[in-house]
């Protein structure tokens, strides 16, 4: 069988930089081959140059039996190659039939646009992927995360892809989502179409792919069919070494209460949630998207201050009603969107560590710039930051250390109570692991963490009990001891007494 | 090498280029006096300039202050003359007046969320018309000798309102440059939402921000009365305009997030030498504005070019 796409031998360099090293790579017709590696190790690039974004530096090309040095966006049109972009390219104004078809549309025989064509065509492809439900006339903008990347993958396939790239596509899904989509790439490959699958997913990886090629620092580091790898061995290959332990926890040494939350509700997001949260100890919230997880951690944040209810703080009332008034309580949050919520990209590491304790590095007026180059080289040090110095721009950092950032500014506060929404989302497997293990270090000095998640592992792995969000409401407590994925998962889905009491 | 790329560099260059030609093209041009006089004429723009840099560095804008530098000018000549207040009393208030008209603005804009533009163009419209209601095109003269001294007599050799304007503008910087507050202008500008995660108080630095630069105008509306010698409605019409103008060319990304004080003085310098050192070469108004929009867009290419070099 000939490969759809097959690379020998590319190389890339920016500014001097080689991010790859004499790469090769090639997918088959009807095979999900999977990119794995670090943020960093070239993924990224490597699947532009297949896009025909970049034009590598040396190697050769192959799309079917034609031999090219570099491929153009027009090329890689004709050669059937089509990308789903993690962030989704699509207009927001335009229908779900005009946006699959935008810049090929149907016409008719007097070159106007053939709508009635244009809109079969479309509910055809939709229905192809599973997707009866989703309406072709409303606007993309309406639609969840998960419609749009199916209108996305419509749009692949309406230009007739032979080969589709999917960088991270389930990291902004829900579970059933990611189900959903699992069956259409299924499908997909079952008509012959090659797929590259770049996610950070094991579990996915598994499930999916047939092959696997891990990239390290732009080298090669190998291709395997799935059968030969485990998770471990993958692992390693993308680290280049041992990770020790997957969820590095200390005993936990929990102390008094230093926050309780009662009957707290902010509209109909959040309703009426009770709990406790003690020095030194990790409470995991976990839910469906949409439970009101977020929705309950800027509430306490003072984001959107509550409508009702009570917050505590070493047993004495609080209200909270602006960030500030939470930071000067000990509180610190780090959001859920790093880019938009966690750090200002154009300003250096130095500026972005001192954001929220100004007051740290000033005599009330004027800011000591050497104080603050101090404690943000500090910073980079303890929290293991890879960067140039405090005066890198945040904004070309790994998303690894752009997280490490968020932290290190809101370990200047010197909080009591750590909030950390999706701690490690869209983090490679090795900056994970370092933000876990100083998780698990902060709470043993005794700092108190609210930890929310979407991956129910790292809810298992580091919570010492786990509250369970549905619909606003807490469905139900779970304490280490008892939570695994069946009993997390049922309370996930199915909202239990507590919906019915009210 | 970044440091010399920067779009102040590349302006002071074509600064000092432009003074070097001009004065080829007329003796008049680099005379101590002519200087002197073209800072007297600058002062009232770019008082509004500084202020604007802060309003622009932030992602805002401020269309409102040519009609508020007209307002209070109005309500200067009618405090003091139709209610008999005392003249220092008279400018006080219109000064508290501007700095409200400003607050106002800031209010629309954080409290309502209503966008910089729309909001000011809103005001812009809504205090020239106070303005032109309470003249009733009538303009107000006969103001005290002691008065003129704030715009049209000396200090030390050198116009009173450039004094006023060089102590403005180095207060400026230094806030910009040095204090939390100028810090948390460029983070606002950069990224609010993340300034606000941030615990920093978004609303009131802006809304501090609108009403400095209503004072500003306020300031720069007792200057003009002072050095025209008289009062009328239509003060400071397009002023917003010029003041945006420098702070561009100065090198403050319309997008915020970027610029500084240094630049915008660059820019005002820039302006007033083109429009002066042109018009003594005996080059006609209409040329003098092509000119100055050529050199704009022209610095803003040259800039950009420079920074895409640089990044990658």
């Amino acid at each position: 069988m000939t490969a759809l796409v097959k690379l020998e031998g590319l190389s890339k360099s920016f500014a001097g930089i080689r991010v790859l090293k004499d790469v090769d790579f090639d997918v088959q017709p009807g095979e999900v081959h999977a990119l794995l590696g670090e943020n960093g190790a070239g993924k990224s690039t490597l699947i532009k140059i297949i896009a025909g974004v970049h034009a590598p530096d040396g190697g050769v090309i192959r799309i079917g039996n034609e031999e090219l040095k570099a491929i153009t966006p027009h090329e890689a049109a004709k050669g059937g190659i089509a990308t789903v972009y993690q962030e989704l390219l699509l207009f927001p104004e335009l229908t779900v039939a005009e946006n699959v078809f935008l810049g090929h549309a149907p016409k008719t025989r007097l070159r106007t646009l053939d709508w009635s064509q244009m809109r079969r065509r479309a509910r055809q492809l939709l229905d192809s992927l599973d997707s009866p439900d989703l309406d072709v006339d409303v606007k993309v903008g309406t639609l969840s995360v998960a419609n749009r990347q199916r209108v996305e993958i419509a749009k692949a396939l309406s230009q007739d892809a032979k080969v589709l790239i999917m960088d991270e596509p389930t990291a902004a899904l829900a579970d059933a989502d990611v189900r959903r989509l699992m069956t259409v790439i299924k499908r997909l490959r079952e008509r012959g179409v090659g797929i590259i699958y770049v996610s950070h997913k094991l579990p996915e990886i598994f499930e999916l792919a047939d092959r696997v090629t891990v990239l390290r620092d732009g080298a090669l580091i190998g291709t395997r069919a799935i059968g030969d790898v485990t998770e471990q061995s993958l692992v390693a290959m993308m680290v280049g070494r041992e990770i020790g332990q997957l969820f590095p926890k200390p005993e936990p040494q929990v102390g008094e209460t230093l926050l309780k939350v009662s009957n707290l509700s902010f509209g109909d997001r959040v309703r009426d949630i009770s709990f406790e949260l003690k020095r030194g100890e990790i409470l995991g919230v976990a839910g469906l998207v949409g439970s009101g997880r977020t929705e309950l951690a800027l509430t306490i944040f003072g984001i959107t201050p509550a409508t009702s209810g009570t917050i505590e703080i070493e047993g004495r009332a609080v209200t909270i009603s602006t960030p500030k008034q939470a930071r000067n309580l000990g509180i610190a949050y780090v959001p859920e969107d790093r880019g938009l919520q966690g750090l200002v990209k154009p300003m250096t590491i130095g500026q972005n560590i001192s954001m929220a304790a100004l007051h740290r590095i000033t005599n009330g007026i004027f800011i000591n710039f050497k104080a603050e180059a101090q404690r943000a080289a500090d910073a980079i040090s303890q929290l293991g930051i890879r960067a140039r110095g405090p005066e890198q721009v945040v904004g070309q950092l790994s998303g690894g250390n752009q997280q490490k950032v968020v932290l290190g500014k809101w370990l200047e506060t010197e909080p009591r109570i750590l909030i950390m929404d999706e701690p490690t989302r869209g983090i490679d497997v090795g900056a994970k692991a370092e933000i876990h293990a100083l998780m698990g270090r902060l709470a043993q000095k005794g700092m108190a963490i609210l930890m929310i998640s979407s991956e129910l592992p790292e809810v298992l792995g580091m919570s010492d009990r786990v509250l369970v969000l549905h619909g606003g409401r807490l469905v139900t407590t779970i304490d280490r001891a008892h939570a695994n994925p069946e009993s997390v998962g049922a309370a996930m889905t199915r909202a239990t007494l507590a919906q019915e009491a009210a | 090498m970044r440091k010399l790329l920067r779009h102040e560099t590349i302006l002071a260059v074509l600064v000092v280029l432009a003074l070097i030609v001009l004065a080829s093209q007329s003796d008049k041009f680099f005379t101590l006096d002519n200087i002197l006089n073209q800072g007297r004429l600058m002062t009232e723009v770019g008082l509004i300039a500084v202020i604007m840099t802060f309003v622009i560095v932030t992602g805002g804008i401020d269309l409102s202050v040519g009609s508020i530098l007209g307002l209070v000018a109005i309500l200067i000549g009618v405090f003091w003359k139709n209610m008999g207040l005392p003249l220092p009393m008279a400018i006080g208030l219109g000064l508290v007046v501007g700095t409200f008209a400003g607050f106002i603005n800031g209010i629309i804009i954080t409290r309502f969320r209503v966008p910089p533009l729309i909001a000011t163009l809103g005001t812009l419209a809504l205090y020239r018309g106070i303005a032109e209601g309470i003249s009733e095109a009538r303009s107000v003269r006969g103001y005290p000798d002691w008065f003129f001294v704030l715009g049209q007599g000396q200090v030390l050799g050198v116009p009173t309102q450039l004094w006023l304007f060089g102590i403005v503008a180095v207060i400026a910087a230094i806030v910009l440059g040095y204090t939390t507050w100028g810090r948390a202008t460029y983070a606002i500008g950069s990224n609010e939402t993340a300034a606000r995660f941030s615990g920093l108080r978004v609303d009131w630095i802006k809304i501090a921000i609108y009403s400095s630069s209503g004072f500003a105008a306020a300031l720069a509306a007792a200057i003009f009365v002072s050095r025209v010698s008289t009062t009328r409605s239509d003060m400071g019409a397009g002023v917003e305009l010029d003041a945006i103008t420098a702070v561009v060319l100065g090198g403050t990304s319309i997008f915020g997030g970027r610029g500084t004080i240094v630049g915008t003085v660059l820019g005002l310098i820039l302006i007033q030498a083109l429009k002066n050192g042109l018009s003594l070469a005996g080059v006609k108004s209409d040329g003098t504005i092509v000119l100055i929009g050529a050199v704009l867009i022209l610095t803003i290419l040259i800039s950009n070019l420079f920074h895409r070099n640089g990044n990658r």
